[in-house]
């Protein structure tokens, strides 16, 4: 096996079935077993079965250092080394299968619910136990074989070969979106897509054909050529107004592309933009993390149903809240903005001189009070308790109502131009530098002359006013609301939107809403799992790539440096010279591993 | 030097931490245009007396005066726009902001644009925000080329170290401070950047009538720069005059190499 | 060399206005409006007419409940502020740990209730129940170290406190779908029933020995702390790390044992409220490890005894403080609001006192 460990390829497949065995407890692999990716056979549950081996075997044979020596496995090692992994977490997996069924898999179901026939007969792909677990045992070792080759083959084959079953993958997910906007614009898609699952298998083959050649093309070009691609974006003027006219073009006639279904979905994505914008205004750019946002939200709703003629749901029909106005929706937008701001600084007071942690607890601690009090008896006058309003404006303009799904995504779409304008101009503004300061280093921001009490409670401002639009926004959505909407889930959300699109980013923000939104929109089967998604999500990005799918630069090297020269300062307990030592220590020893160190004139 | 009326002056200052006093009793004055040295062996009080004059800590007793102001119970950020800028022990920058960004931050006690003026841009703050990167570069370009050019566009943590603490010094230039205190300015630095350093400070009074209060350790400076040095133990004052009245003093001995050495 | 251009602003001052302890103002009109408002609601309550009133009976009940109810949180709340104290870290996911340990014990529970195991021979079954979910807990609580905090050891501190919470997220749905979202009936065994005449009043027996254990609990836990070897080395790394591994400590041994500990402890307060709310359910540990956090703030996190006290105190309050309280104000259905209230405790005390009742937390920034 060359330089992988035989210890290394057990123990990856070990981990390989436990997370296999996982997957199928968790219910994952069942739920999915019909979902058709590419052809009949391929599902994204029989995916998830030979996924496990695929990874672990790429992982394990990874290039090594041996005796000071970095080691690349040739790709006949990795196929051996693959093979071995494979089998084992795959041979480890079907044990437990068999397991299960010896012992009787409804006593099992007792303790997971998961466990059931059903899934037995999925895992041995309904040809009975002997043939099914040889089959499941035979696909497992080839998927790790192809992890391990995969993994050692020349540079320039494994990104094309990883990037093609990516985008074979992917593309078969979007079954639900592509095929409609095919035959919007007039295409049968029925040579790429089956009429109602994923992709057809010679679409499947294309597909997978096509994102290899051009992720070769492009790696084969050379370094040189592709920072001259990058560098004409990002330098150009022309080039980047073209691309963006391009861009609003494509928002613009996108709901006539993909149906209102799709709308839909692109709907609650926009909602989510514009809590992740403000969220981000928030977390990205002052560094207060508000795991509270759900209050603006919810504010957000609420006021403008309130001031908009919105009427409670009883249990004896519509009645009048104790308060209300009947304001046209863009004042009442207006006016729910500047008082959300007003909130904000309401929330921001009291955690202005808290610790992270204890900032975070607090917010969300906040975020629970306003949620609790949304069903309360005691709001119930007011709000509408548990049965929530009714009655919502539906924003019209000269008799143009924004209700219906495609309607609504334009409404939608002005605010989140907008809030991106917004913020954008604050992070390259004074205030964004004040707040990059105050989130680098507080107490040197403080005594460099930045009033940090100012700048967070200004944070919390515009973060407020950017969340309560899209709680405004939410209500015009749906019409009515009810407490059910206003959870902790929403605030957890914003978080993770704006953690895996990266902290500070907004292109990250619409990338991580799409993602986490509009992937479970368009794929109903996810629904169930979104939260566990979301979890593990958040977990594998911190641990992982901490700074998010589509990094701001700044934060980039922010995320990845050690946290005690921060702090070393920060705690001075007494002046003495172990504190001063050992700090000017770290700072000389980061510096010993400075590429760029300098030789001064 | 005096001439009368001190710029910063500090009045029976005590702090302490647990049991540990910091400072007792302590009291110093600093006048305009002086450059003032303050010395002592390791946990003297030094950094303890900048933290509690720049307002990081509040004094558990006595006062702390600039210009005839109270500055106990206000916010360090007030006490910098009051003009009283500082540097740190161990350089503090914003490592991922740039070494322009740096100095421009110090430009933000005396410059006011808030979100309107981020959001719509409109003359006064484009004005204003050039006038801010004009103020910084002259800042940096206070310490020649070194931190002029390409490195003004370089994250503060790719500097080498000299250049982290020059950059932090500019940055409290920035500040358009009246009185700039620097912590130990030349620890760290070889000998040339520390000669280089100590016509930096001098400058600092002559050509941009700053006064200046330096801890420092490095004697060849403290003699170089200094009209009046003040001599720290324990917490409190045990010396101060020139450089050679307070360097002679056996008290000061004593405190520096031990009873023997001052016999 | 560069010349000053502009001359600098130097005649600055200080306005009255700004002069003003701003802060400590709003301090203590927050302060004068709370304790107006907490007495007048509390002295209404108190003079409500007879029919209204809440009998003392009511009252004693309220205690009872609450005594209960702390010493579960104490227990919970004891796992944070042994992480926290070594970590600073708030392990959001603590609460899980708490789950998991429940369902273990549940498991348990439901493969002998048939055979009345658990009625015929109570003690050893309550035994066996408690190490199982310890067992459970421990096992989550250790991995969770390994896998999820470990590799993060030294980032940013947004980062280990947004991966608690993403691991929170992650454990708790990972038994919904194992374990279905159903609530799990978790029967209580005969001899916990009914309620035992403890100094003239009827005391649930549940409640009492819930009491009983997780005072035992601290007990042992503080003698652990402060006598053995194990303990010290905790100690010590919770004072400083660093220097307690230039002191030959195995710092990453010690992380790993407080969260055993952690576990231990989470695991018996599982059962204890299994059996007390005689059910177990997947999101059953948000709420409880949200309030024990809480309790943990609130008595001074980082101790022991704050810990301890912080539970009890703050079951005392959820218990007795809405009733008494928002009666007075006439809003209805005021245990409706008990969880809100527990968040409006922990904003308070982090707003006027963030050491906590025994001062000893560190929640501010120096």
């Amino acid at each position: 096996m060359g330089p992988v460990p035989l210890r290394s390829a057990i123990g990856g497949g070990l981990i390989g079935a436990v997370v296999s065995i996982y997957l199928a407890l968790v219910g994952l692999t069942e739920r999915f077993s019909d979902l058709e990716l590419v052809g009949e056979q391929v599902t994204l549950g029989r995916v998830l079965l030979v996924l496990p081996p695929f990874v672990a075997a790429y992982v394990v044979t990874r290039p090594r250092v041996v005796a000071g020596v970095r080691r690349v496995p040739t790709p006949a090692h990795g196929a051996v080394a693959g093979a071995a992994t494979g089998l084992v977490s795959i041979g480890a997996f079907a044990a437990a299968i068999v397991f299960a069924e010896w012992f009787d898999v409804n006593r099992v179901r007792q303790v997971f619910i998961a466990a059931s026939p059903t899934l037995i007969e999925f895992v041995t792909f309904e040809r009975g136990l002997a043939a099914g677990i040889v089959l499941l045992i035979a696909l497992g070792l080839v998927s790790g074989v192809a992890g391990g080759v995969i993994r050692n083959a020349s540079p320039q084959l494994r990104s094309p070969l990883v990037l093609g079953i990516a985008a074979t993958l992917l593309m078969g997910l979007l079954q639900r979106i592509i095929p409609v906007a095919m035959r919007e614009l007039g295409v049968e898609p029925d040579f790429l897509y089956e009429p109602s699952g994923g992709l057809t298998l010679a679409g499947g083959i294309g597909v997978f054909v096509i994102a290899v050649v051009a992720s070769a093309l492009w790696t084969r070009s050379g370094p040189a050529a592709r920072e001259r691609a990058r560098s004409t974006v990002r330098e150009q003027p022309a080039t980047r107004t073209a691309l963006l006219v391009v861009l609003l073009a494509l928002l613009g006639i996108l709901p006539l592309l993909v149906g209102a279904v799709i709308s839909e979905v692109l709907g609650t994505v926009m909602v989510f933009i514009l809590l992740g914008l403000g969220l981000n205004i928030v977390v990205g750019y002052a560094g207060l993390l508000d795991l509270g946002y759900v209050a603006f939200f919810a504010f957000g709703a609420y006021a403008l149903g309130l001031l908009s003629g919105a009427t409670l749901n009883t249990s004896a029909g519509a009645a009048a809240p104790a308060f209300s106005a009947n304001l046209n929706f863009y004042i009442a937008v207006i006016v729910v903005v500047i008082l959300a701001a007003g909130l904000g600084l309401l929330i921001g007071a009291p955690v202005l001189r808290l610790r992270g942690d204890y900032l975070a607890i607090v917010t969300l601690g906040l975020g629970e009070i306003v949620s609790i009090l949304t069903q309360s008896r005691w709001l119930a006058p007011l709000v509408g308790g548990p049965q929530g309003m009714r009655g919502i404006t539906d924003a019209e303009i000269a008799g143009y109502s924004f209700r219906a799904p495609q309607h609504f995504y334009y409404l939608a779409l002005a605010f989140v131009i907008l809030a991106i304008f917004v913020s954008w101009r604050l992070s390259s503004s004074r205030v964004g530098r004040a707040w990059n300061a105050m989130r680098e280093d507080e107490q040197v921001a403080d005594a460099m002359g930045i009033s940090t009490t100012r700048y967070k409670l200004l944070a919390f401002a515009m973060g407020g006013a950017v969340g309560s639009l899209g709680g405004a926004l939410f209500a015009v959505k749906i019409g009515s609301l009810t407490p059910a909407s206003f959870e902790i889930l929403v605030s957890i959300t914003a978080l993770a939107v704006v953690i895996l699109g990266g902290l500070g980013s907004i292109p990250g923000v619409v990338v991580g809403a799409l993602v986490l939104i509009g992937l479970p929109g368009l794929l109903r089967e996810f629904e169930e799992y979104r939260l566990l998604i979301y979890g593990g999500v958040l977990v594998a990005i911190m641990v992982l790539r901490p700074q998010g799918l589509v990094p701001n630069v700044r934060r980039m090297r922010e995320l990845q440096e050690d946290e005690v020269t921060q702090d070393a300062w920060a705690n001075p307990k007494t002046e003495g010279e172990t504190e001063e030592t050992y700090a000017a220590v770290v700072a000389g020893g980061r510096l010993g591993a400075e590429p760029e160190e300098e030789i001064d004139e | 030097m005096s001439d009368g009326t001190h710029l910063l002056e500090l009045r029976n200052v005590a702090k302490h931490f647990g049991g540990l006093y910091a400072l007792s009793g302590l009291d110093m004055h600093v006048n305009p245009g002086e450059i003032v040295s303050v010395i002592g062996p390791n946990g003297a009080g030094k950094s303890t007396m900048f933290n509690v004059v720049t307002g990081l800590y509040e004094p558990d007793d006595g006062a702390v005066f600039y210009r005839g102001e109270s500055l106990v119970g206000l916010a360090p950020n007030q006490i910098t726009r009051l003009g009283v800028a500082r540097t740190f022990q161990t350089v503090h920058l914003f490592p991922n902001m740039t070494v322009l960004e740096n100095a421009m931050v110090g430009q933000h006690c005396r410059t006011k644009s808030g979100v309107f003026g981020a959001v719509f841009r409109p003359p006064s703050t484009l004005r204003e925000e050039e006038r801010i990167r004009q103020r910084a570069k002259e800042a940096l370009e206070f310490f020649g080329s070194r931190l002029a050019g390409y490195r003004q566009e370089q994250p503060a943590n790719a500097l080498s170290y000299a250049n982290r603490r020059r950059l932090e010094m500019a940055r409290a230039i920035a500040t358009d401070p009246t009185l700039i205190m620097l912590d130990e300015p030349t620890a760290g630095m070889n000998p040339t950047e520390t000669l280089e350093l100590r016509d930096h400070i001098v400058r600092m009074r002559d050509q941009l009538g700053f006064t200046v209060l330096v801890i420092e350790h490095d004697m060849r400076v403290v003699k170089g720069v200094s009209d009046r040095v003040i001599a720290l133990d324990y917490g409190r004052k045990i010396a101060e005059g020139t450089y050679d009245e307070v360097a002679n003093n056996p008290q000061v001995v004593e405190a520096y190499l031990g009873t023997k050495a001052a016999g | 060399m560069a010349t000053v251009t502009d001359p600098p602003t130097r005649e600055v001052r200080m306005g009255r206005l700004e002069r003003l302890p701003w802060r400590r103002v709003i301090l203590i009109v927050l302060a004068v409006f709370i304790v107006g408002t907490v007495s007048i609601g509390a002295l209404r309550t108190l003079t409500l007419p007879e029919g209204q009133r809440y009998s003392a009976d009511a009252w004693r009940d309220f205690v009872v409940l609450g005594i209960a109810q702390g010493a579960i949180y104490a227990l919970i709340a004891l796992g944070y502020t042994l992480v926290y104290g070594i970590l600073r870290m708030i392990n959001f996911a603590h609460g899980e740990v708490f789950m998991l340990g429940a369902f273990a014990a549940y498991f348990f529970v439901d493969a002998y209730a048939a055979t009345g195991f658990l009625d015929r021979h109570p003690l050893p079954a309550l035994g066996i129940l408690l190490v199982v979910a310890m067992a459970a807990s421990v096992g989550v609580a250790v991995l969770l170290e390994r896998v999820a905090y470990r590799p993060l050891r030294g980032a940013p501190r947004l980062v280990p406190l947004i991966t608690a919470i993403g691991a929170s997220l992650f454990l708790q749905n990972t038994a919904r779908g194992f374990f279905g979202a159903q609530t799990r009936g978790f029967r209580k065994p005969e001899i916990l029933q009914g309620s035992w005449t403890i100094l003239g009043s009827e005391m649930p027996r549940i409640r009492v020995v819930v009491f009983l254990t997780a005072a035992l609990a601290v007990v042992v836990l503080t003698l652990f702390i402060s006598r053995t070897k194990t303990g010290k080395s905790m100690r010590a790394v919770a004072e400083d790390a660093e220097i307690a591994s230039l002191m030959g400590i195995k710092v990453d041994r010690v992380v790993v044992t407080t969260f055993a500990i952690g576990g231990l402890l989470a695991g018996i307060a599982a059962v204890l409220f299994a059996l007390t709310f005689e059910g177990v359910n997947f999101s059953m540990g948000f709420r409880p490890g949200i309030a024990a956090f809480t309790a943990a703030v609130l008595g001074g996190i980082g101790s022991i005894s704050g810990a301890a006290l912080g539970g009890l105190s703050l079951g005392l309050l959820q218990a007795i403080g809405p009733s008494l309280i928002l009666t007075g104000y006439h809003i209805p259905s005021p245990f409706q609001l008990k969880d809100a209230f527990t968040f409006l405790v922990l904003v308070l005390v982090l707003i006027f006192r963030p050491g906590g009742i025994l001062g000893t937390g560190e929640a501010e920034k120096v």
